[in-house]
């Protein structure tokens, strides 16, 4: 459990290059927080450090995109990136696979309104609760459940 | 045998609306249009996604597997052609829901199958912009009409192959390079083309697809689903500079496009409104909804037809197409083709019904495209622009 703080668009790409750093495959990467929060920006800096190429967009109108990475010196393959804002059951992200990728080790997923789809989330996961400080000023709370679990 | 005229039947599924079409391609006469849409079905599921705010994909992909075959029947019986009369199948590949698109693929493989035809995957962006080719208004640009030329050439050529000669005939029609914008729900992309194959990527939405954010926006609106019309209308209304809402990326280099910045500016409004409710303002008075939705809707038309104002002056092109659902709003359609003409660059904006998701441009699509068994054809939903 810990919290970051950012005050810039770029301060919380740099932040989500920095947790990317650490993933290995197998995370799953939930992200609380309202429209404007900065969940797209945190994810963009995620896709940066785990060197996506191609251009991150929303996925809500086909609920998730799925990006080859390079080979790296870990085993993951796969960043799936996932948004629940349309969905009103857990089922819908069963039938369309996403529940597949979670703790896949070669995949890193994250997960947008992770609310809407709580009875399956794993329960090895990190939760990421971003709060909206000031015009600029985000917090983000990470509770690492996996790691807690470990340990 | 010679075979001038190829009859395409188009399937769609990519999302809400199950749709069929059949187009009938013929290029060897000068007076009509190449492309002819003999029927062009499509059963939309709006109402029934209405109460749930949005597509629900398990409840879409059901409704999908219920209607396709009554909707390919229709349009077969409506073109009064039989499955024998079908030279070619065009269905959408991608991209869309996987569970949608998949109910659309199935089908087409299968009739590929058992009535031993040729079938052709197609990209459904493409597609919105092959739209164009249906479109009335592009055979009333000053190219028209069109020559003889090349026929003979033409009659010689087996289906499904683009040669010299139609690529001649088309290109009187509609004059390349082309820059067409590709708006709707999941996509704003900026694409290239330098002849009636060759698509590049030259921008796209680095967040919010267009349609995404009139859907956000309604909702935060509290207004219902699809956004798209809803905002439209009250927009009717509404003063476009109430709110001084942020252009995304005006002045960026690039030919990239946001709309998240914009959605979330929105959502301050709407909730600064809230926050004074117990005073004399509410969210429901004061045209308070038309004028937000008039400003937002200025505010993402200003940044689409900027930006792709300034890319068809960069890239020289000849004409200027807009599809997908986004390209039914009145007021984007207005500016483009004001802007357009100031530029001298002749706009081909295909009328409503064939902006928004349906078959036709389908079966145009796949008249360009590439064959493939159908064992080897498989739904991509994220399938990109190649």
């Amino acid at each position: 459990m810990g919290s970051v703080i950012t005050n810039s668009a770029q301060e919380t790409i740099e932040f989500g290059k920095k947790l990317a750093s650490n993933f290995k495959g197998g995370e799953v990467i939930c992200l609380y927080g309202n429209l404007g929060a900065g969940k797209t920006t945190l994810i963009k800096g995620i896709a940066l450090g785990l060197g996506v190429k191609k251009v991150v967009t929303s996925p809500t109108f086909i609920l998730m995109n799925i990006y080859n990475l390079e080979p790296r010196t870990y085993n993951l393959k796969c960043f799936v990136h996932i948004d629940c804002y349309r969905i009103k059951k857990a089922e819908d992200m069963e039938n369309i696979g996403a529940t597949e990728y979670f703790n896949d080790p070669n995949s890193v997923v994250m997960i947008e309104w992770p609310e809407r789809i709580l009875e399956i989330l794993p329960k090895k996961r990190t939760d990421i609760h971003i709060t909206i400080k000031g015009k600029n000023e985000r917090e983000f709370g990470v509770n690492d459940i996996w790691n807690a679990k470990m340990t | 045998m010679r075979k001038s005229r190829q009859i395409i039947l188009g399937i769609e599924s990519s999302c809400d609306e199950t749709s069929a079409a059949v187009v009938s391609v013929n290029c060897q006469l000068s007076t009509v249009n190449c492309f002819e849409i003999l029927s062009n079905i499509v059963l939309s599921q709006i109402d029934i996604h209405k109460k749930y705010g949005g597509v629900v994909p398990e409840v879409a992909a059901r409704q999908h597997v219920k209607n396709i075959l009554p909707v390919i029947q229709g349009a077969l019986d409506e073109a009064k052609v039989s499955e024998k009369d079908i030279d070619a199948i065009a269905i959408t590949q991608g991209p869309g829901l996987i569970t949608s698109l998949m109910v659309g693929v199935e089908t087409a493989r299968t009739l590929a199958y058992v009535w031993d035809k040729p079938c052709v995957p197609v990209n459904h962006i493409k597609a919105h912009v092959y739209a164009a080719w249906l479109s009335s208004n592009a055979h009333n640009s000053p190219h028209s009409p069109l020559s003889l030329r090349g026929e003979e050439k033409i009659d010689r050529v087996p289906p499904l192959k683009v040669r010299g000669g139609q690529e001649e005939l088309l290109s009187e029609l509609i004059k390349f390079p082309i820059l067409a914008l590709v708006v709707s729900g999941g996509h704003t992309e900026l694409l290239f083309m330098k002849n009636e194959k060759s698509f590049k990527k030259i921008g796209q939405t680095l967040d919010d697809a267009a349609g995404e954010a009139f859907d956000k926006v309604a909702k935060i609106l509290d207004l219902g689903y699809p956004g798209g019309p809803i905002i439209s209308k009250l927009a009717e209304t509404g003063n476009p500079q109430a709110f001084a809402f942020p252009r995304g990326m005006m002045k960026s280099p690039d030919f990239n496009f946001s709309f998240s910045g914009l959605k979330t500016a929105v959502l301050y409004a709407v909730q600064g409104i809230q926050k004074q409710k117990h005073k004399k303002f509410q969210v429901s008075s004061f045209k308070f909804q038309e004028n937000v939705a008039a400003s937002f809707q200025q505010a993402a038309t200003d940044v689409l037809v900027y930006k792709t104002i300034k890319a068809a002056q960069q890239y020289k092109i000849k004409t200027l197409i807009m599809g997908g659902g986004v390209a039914a709003n009145k007021l984007l359609r207005e500016t483009m083709r004001t802007e357009a003409e100031k530029i001298h660059i002749p706009f081909i904006v295909p009328e409503i019904k064939l902006c928004t998701d349906n078959a036709a441009p389908i079966a145009v699509a796949g008249y360009f495209g590439k064959v493939m068994p159908w064992q080897k054809i498989e739904a991509d939903s994220g399938l990109e622009i190649k």
